[in-house]
């Protein structure tokens, strides 16, 4: 099977985690930008396109709540993967009904997280494609009424 | 401060309210018996600071009251009134317990002195046994608050190590990856090298779980909901008191039985306010009560109430008696946070906590919860 690359954006302020999780990710062929603070990561959407984010939880200055409210604000389309170091569940949850793709715990297992990947971009290229048919018919119709 | 209350006892009946008039008009609260037997009759409905007490009466001399009166009144001192035959009696009786004795005929002055003295005995013995109370409550309250940080401390170290763990994690991750790759097959000792970054993932494994275990045992404050046979339950939790029960003789009944009542609710949570409800309620009713615990439930609530016919509730208390650190108990005895927790117990399953009592007739506790068919929040 052709192996698709996901654009990754990892956003966790722990630098050692998002360095060693990102090589391992490149490893199997996706292409992973790093950000280390919710502000980095708002910025790093805007310089670059991405599939999918992998989000900590609990961050300083802008928590990960936050910075999910603000990537589904200004990229809807982006898929958000929550990562929680915390044994509250609460605050994943919490961050699914506000339009997160899924949580994993940390640490996470490898195969568990590169299956939500490939889930999280599936249902974004699907989402994606039926934007692209909606444009197609739109045009189409206008053009129908020229 | 308060007026000193005494309570003469003597069969000299002119002598005794000849004294009585006096001592009363020094502002003191003079009660009055002729005997041993009034004296306690007296005693047993209102208890006073200091007995003066004659030795030689006719009936119960002095030395078998003042015997009477250490064992049912501890805390009431004892002046000994003696005739000059009778100063034996008066050192015989400060060896059972009498706080001095003074010759008839009585000098007034000196009286009033040793009455004063008496009573600053019993308001010292008193501010002590509350100081006590009061650092047994306080160190109650100290290991409470140090478990409570002890677990805090635990928890925050859990969710620290989760993060290098993480680390580790991915470390060993990636290097097997490249160990794997087709380029690394010939490495030198590639088995030897997975094998140990096998080690690793198995050990960081282990490792989170043990976290995770951790923080889930602090997480186990939650709510379950479920359906609860209430029957089942309150038998369960008659079992539990029922060796404190039976020290005081005190039957609890559980009535009507087989009605099937059933709540949707936590039942660890329940069982605490259960456990709760029945402590309170033996601790008000005395050796040889009775105590019931009624269960109902309709098609939408569940009632279940602890009835007992104790001491029941002041009417001033009815309120505050949900506040925390209430308690009418000593220190030894209680914190004080039953009611307070319980209360919080029951609103967080959804339901309701009521009261009814008569002071001197006794009390009923009633709880009510969502029954079945209905979700809890």
């Amino acid at each position: 099977m052709i192996k698709i690359p996901a654009r990754i954006l990892l956003v966790d302020d722990e630098e050692d985690f998002v360095e060693m999780l990102s090589l391992r990710l490149q490893e199997v062929g996706e292409k992973v930008v790093e950000a280390y603070s919710g502000q980095e990561c708002l910025e790093k959407l805007k310089e670059t396109d991405i599939d999918v984010v992998i989000l900590d939880v609990k961050m300083p200055g802008m928590d990960g709540i936050e910075t999910l409210q603000e990537i589904k604000k200004h990229y809807p389309l982006v898929e958000v993967i929550m990562l929680t170091g915390h044994g509250t569940t609460k605050t994943a949850v919490e961050g699914m009904k506000l339009g997160a793709f899924d949580y994993l715990l940390k640490p996470a297992d490898f195969d568990d997280l590169t299956q939500k990947l490939e889930e999280a971009r599936k249902r974004k290229d699907a989402h994606q494609e039926r934007i692209r048919r909606a444009e197609v018919r739109l045009l189409v119709r206008r053009t129908g009424e020229i | 401060m308060e007026k000193t209350r005494i309570l003469l006892v003597d069969d000299e009946d002119a002598f005794r309210i000849s004294l009585g008039k006096r001592l009363a008009t020094r502002n003191l609260g003079v009660l009055q018996a002729a005997n041993g037997e009034q004296c306690l009759a007296v005693l047993d409905e209102e208890p006073v600071d200091v007995v003066i007490l004659d030795v030689k009466m006719p009936g119960m001399d002095g030395i078998e009251t003042l015997h009477h009166i250490k064992k049912r009144h501890a805390s009431t001192e004892v002046i000994m009134l003696t005739g000059h035959a009778t100063t034996q009696d008066g050192i015989e009786g400060i060896r059972s317990g009498a706080f001095d004795f003074l010759t008839k005929p009585v000098e007034f002055e000196h009286l009033l002195g040793k009455i004063s003295q008496a009573h600053e005995r019993v308001r010292r013995i008193k501010a002590e046994k509350q100081e006590a109370a009061f650092r047994a409550q306080m160190e109650l309250q100290m290991i409470v608050t140090e478990r409570m940080a002890a677990l805090a401390m635990a928890t925050g170290v859990a969710h620290e190590i989760n993060n290098p763990l993480a680390i580790i994690q991915e470390s060993a991750g990636w290097m097997r990856q490249i160990l794997g790759k087709a380029d690394l097959e010939t490495f030198p000792r590639r088995k030897d090298f997975e094998k140990a970054l096998g080690k690793i993932d198995g050990a960081v494994d282990r490792a989170s779980r043990i976290t995770r275990q951790l923080l889930e045992a602090v997480k186990s404050q939650e709510t379950l909901v479920v359906e609860v046979d209430l029957e089942a339950l309150a038998k369960e939790t008659m079992g539990l008191v029922r060796h404190e029960a039976r020290k005081r003789n005190i039957r609890i009944t559980l009535a009507p039985q087989q009605t099937g009542a059933k709540a949707l609710t936590d039942p660890y949570h329940l069982r605490q306010v259960l456990l709760n409800l029945l402590s309170n309620a033996i601790h008000a009713t005395g050796p040889d009560g009775e105590i019931m615990i009624h269960l109902q439930a309709n098609g939408t609530e569940a009632d279940i109430s602890v009835q007992d016919w104790g001491c029941g509730i002041p009417k001033e208390n009815m309120e505050k008696i949900f506040e925390p650190f209430f308690s009418t108990k000593s220190a030894s005895e209680g914190t004080g946070l039953g009611l307070y927790v319980t209360q919080k117990i029951i609103k967080k399953l959804g339901g309701l906590i009521a009261v009814e009592s008569q002071p001197g007739r006794g009390t009923t506790f009633h709880v009510k919860l969502p029954a079945r068919n209905i979700q809890a929040k």
